[in-house]
């Protein structure tokens, strides 16, 4: 924690960490100094001048965003002096602005709306100017509209420091534009409709293009939850209106980590889509037909008891926490079956996909055998966070056998065999005499050292809080480093990885792979499994939210809550728990995973079984496992293709929404390649 | 970088100086500043010069009102204070000085001593002087020149200019052979001989 300075702000005594700048400074004591080019987590730059104060014993006003606050400071925000700048620049602002503000999308939230009132303008008494730009709205995701723009940079600034850098300004000062290289529509520019501009525009100039007259902020109910759809497990703001979703924010109000992917912000279409099931639905002459509850659960209990120790369970590894413990429950104590186990087995067990740490405080991150990418959505969230933390300042070093994005921008890039360049580095350490587990010691003896195993160890040495990311397959020899210092975390693919291992949803009997393949009498799967042909079972239970592939083949089809649906706990691959919030109830008759299993337990058993509630599950959630050394090898058996398996366990959100056409867009796009090829 | 960009604002004053007139001053150093050393990096200079420019265009157009020069007071004030930089406080300080400048009342007034705001001046021919010849009509490429050559022993009437239709191009003061066309401002009194 840094220390505290103590400064005044308009009269009143206040305190601030130090180091923060004068706007950040006084947010965290209530005063809003006025901005519209400042971005939290960058460095101000000046440009809109607005957060000009008045600092005691100064001649001229100082600049907010770019002065950092310092003890015994006394400041005013308010005096007439920058009240009259304020007003200048907002003045020649409104000068170039549509003044449409009743039928405009953004009113209540604009930047520029709020100070005009404050300042109280009511039309701009300089020279009304128009430039006609073009809009672009050739994408479903993004509207640009560069008319409303001020200028203010902010969108530029966070395409730009989250590594994608797709936009910039097109001349300077007035009559220039914010716009992508050669003024291409944002689909032909690398855009990755990730919405980071959309989230820090100020006013209407960038906006999701669906929002016309769906309501204005006023009217939205804003509910914090995370995003579930792939192992970055992203903190969300979602806006429903009417019991439905009209908007997908980046960052909860705790004021989290701000990016979320294009699935997250664009995905929630699927939730109304056409593929979506919200009846039950039993197999008759051939045919699914809807149903109801009593019949659905019922044709399903007979199944399953009538399997009993041969009845197979997978899940999704996106399943919540509460939803994980209430089905290992259901399947020791009612089916009494071994054979359960979830889609994380694929990729990773118990003790690789382990390990917390903090990602905000590191100032070295080690990203061993990850290929993330934004725009192919493998662990987006995760590469845009590495990204801008290393344009912050942090260093990076990539351990990767492949050539990753990642590696252009690392300060040290390690190929070829990742286990063999861990374990250099781990020797380069301990000749530095930095390593006090004798077991690595030891492991380490008679290794060479690369020189830019050299180089990464220097780094490592030199680094505060080094964080090492690796994929749960190097995780054991990964984790190694952070006995010397700092903290390793593995990342799963799906966004509860580590929280159904920690809930303890391990087979003990047949694991998913072999459950997939058919080797149990009856198979019932939960969630969207990467499964589409049905494997040779007698009978198939497929529990839902949409009619998936795999759904249409079942013979009882159980409809379930969606994405955004679903309220409870899961704890993400930084090892936090996180509450998911449900921003709208489940549609028609669906209900949420653990509803559904204990009334299948109801349907057996004939009495009732409790479902898990979080404070069940906390105490799971919470256990840190100690890190011990681990030899330096890659563990086998967890080979799966990443992107592949997110856009598979994701395919009823990419078909149900306009995600669709992004997938499609991109082939279009490959196809020209390879013709041109 | 910026010591060359610094220099160059000194330059554009010095070549703006070198205009006779003060509002022409003004303007030239401005659309000078806006296309060269204006980085755009900070918005009261970078729209206050550029509203400036509008204000001071309006006035060279002999369209300016008070309001305009009471706009130009204001950008130069709040740009002094609050652009980022030097080359946003030194446009600040040159349109200061500029505007108290009693040249602009008397542009606002409608005239503009040193002739070199052409809107208000106009090519007006003498006629006392205007011999019917023709030769302006002949050369006007605009068709500004209204009048019937004079024919010999026939008492014609002098050639008129028509204000909307001459571009000020000096095209017809080269061909008078009488020197009859004069270049004035428009509220001049009529001229005799």
């Amino acid at each position: 924690m840094a220390e505290m300075v103590k400064f005044t702000i308009d009269g009143k005594e206040a305190k601030a960490p130090e180091g923060v700048n004068l706007i950040e400074a006084a947010a965290l004591n209530g005063v809003h100094i006025p901005n519209l080019c400042f971005l939290k987590g960058q460095k101000g730059i000046g440009a809109c001048r607005l957060c000009l104060v008045e600092v005691e014993g100064m001649k001229a006003p100082m600049i907010g965003c770019t002065s950092k606050i310092k003890d015994g400071m006394s400041i005013k925000t308010n005096t007439e002096k920058v009240q009259e700048i304020r007003k200048f620049v907002i003045d020649l602002i409104l000068s170039m602005h549509p003044l449409d503000c009743m039928t405009c999308t953004k009113a209540g939230v604009c930047n520029l709306q709020q100070y005009a009132y404050d300042l109280g303008i009511k039309e701009s008494s300089f020279t009304r100017k128009k430039f006609g730009f073009s809009i672009d709205e050739a994408n479903p995701f993004i509207k640009r509209d560069p008319d409303y723009c001020v200028l203010c940079g902010r969108c530029v600034r966070a395409c730009k420091s989250q590594g994608t850098g797709v936009l910039e300004f097109m001349g300077r000062g007035v009559g220039s534009k914010v716009t992508t290289a050669n003024d291409k529509p944002l689909q032909d520019s690398g855009c990755t409709f990730c919405g980071s501009c959309v989230d820090v525009c100020p006013v209407n100039a960038l906006l999701e293009a669906d929002r016309w007259r769906k309501g204005r902020e006023w009217e939205y109910k804003k509910t914090d939850s995370v995003c579930t759809l792939c192992g970055n497990g992203c903190d969300i703001t979602v806006s429903t209106k009417d019991g439905q979703v009209m908007k997908v924010n980046a960052g909860a109000s705790n004021g989290s980590e701000r990016y979320i992917c294009a699935y997250g912000r664009f995905g929630f279409d699927c939730i109304e889509a056409d593929t979506r099931v919200t009846k039950p639905m039993r197999r008759l002459n051939g045919s699914l037909k809807e149903t109801t509850w009593e019949d659905a659960l019922e044709t399903a209990a007979k199944a399953l008891k009538k399997a009993g120790k041969n009845a197979g369970i997978i899940a999704s590894a996106g399943i919540l926490n509460e939803d994980a413990l209430t089905l290992k429950e259901f399947a020791s104590a009612v089916v009494k079956t071994k054979n359960v186990d979830t889609t994380a087995s694929l990729y990773g067990n118990a003790a690789t996909l382990a390990g917390s740490a903090d990602i905000k405080s590191a100032d070295l991150f080690v990203v061993v055998d990850l290929n993330t990418d934004q725009h192919t959505r493998v662990l987006p969230a995760l590469d845009a966070t590495i990204r801008r933390k290393v344009n912050g300042g942090a260093k990076l070093i990539t351990i990767n056998a492949n050539e990753t994005g990642l590696a252009a921008v690392a300060t040290v890039a390690l190929g070829g065999n990742e286990a063999d360049a861990l374990k250099a580095i781990a020797k380069a350490l301990a000749d530095k005499g930095l390593v006090k587990d004798k077991k690595m010691a030891d492991a380490v003896k008679g290794t060479t050292v690369s020189e830019a195993a050299g180089k990464a160890a220097d780094l490592f040495a030199e680094a505060k809080n080094p964080v090492i990311i690796s994929s749960p397959a190097l995780y054991a020899a990964a984790a190694n480093l952070s006995l010397v210092n700092g903290a390793a975390i593995s990342v799963g693919i799906e966004s509860n990885a580590k929280g159904v291992m920690m809930m303890g949803l391990v087979s003990s009997g047949k694991s998913y792979k072999e459950m997939a393949d058919g080797a149990t009498e009856v198979l019932y799967a939960i969630g969207e499994v990467p499964m589409t042909e049905r494997p040779k079972v007698d009978f198939l239970i497929v529990q839902t939210s949409h009619m998936t592939k795999l759904a249409q083949q079942a013979d009882v089809v159980f409809p379930s809550a969606a994405f955004l649906e679903a309220e409870g706990t899961i704890v993400d691959y930084t090892g936090n728990v996180k509450y998911v919030a449900e921003a709208i109830e489940p549609a028609g008759d669906a209900k949420t995973h653990r509803d559904i299993i204990t009334a299948l337990a109801k349907a057996i058993m004939g009495t009732s079984m409790k479902a898990a509630k979080e404070s069940d599950t906390k105490k799971l959630a919470k256990v840190k496992t100690k890190v011990s050394f681990g030899p330096f090898t890659r563990v086998e058996g967890f080979d799966v293709k990443v992107g592949e398996m997110i856009e598979s366990v994701n395919a009823s959100v990419i078909n149900g929404s306009r995600l669709l056409w992004l997938k499609e867009s991109r082939v279009v796009a490959d196809n020209k390649v390879a013709k041109v090829a | 970088m910026t010591e060359i960009k610094e220099l160059k604002v000194e330059d554009i004053k010095k070549a703006a100086e070198e205009k006779k007139c003060r509002v022409q001053q003004g303007l030239y150093y401005i659309t000078e500043f806006l296309a060269g050393p204006m980085c755009g990096r900070c918005f009261p200079c970078a729209f206050g010069s550029y509203e400036a420019k509008l204000r001071l265009l309006s006035i060279a157009d002999g369209k300016g009102t008070e309001n305009d020069i009471a706009a130009l007071k204001l950008i130069a004030e709040e740009m002094a204070e609050a652009s980022m930089c030097k080359k946003g406080k030194d446009t600040a300080a040159f349109i200061a000085a500029l505007v108290t400048d009693g040249a602009f009342a008397e542009h606002i007034a409608g005239t503009c001593a040193s002739g070199q705001c052409s809107a208000f001046m106009e090519y007006r021919i003498v006629a006392d002087n205007c011999t019917a010849c023709g030769k302006c009509k002949e050369v006007c490429t605009h068709n500004a020149v209204f009048g019937e050559k004079g024919k010999p022993f026939v008492q014609g009437y002098p050639f008129e200019i028509r204000r909307k239709k001459c571009t000020q191009c000096g095209e017809c003061i080269a061909v008078c052979p009488e020197k009859a066309i004069i270049f004035i401002g428009k509220t001049s009194e009529p001229v005799h001989t």
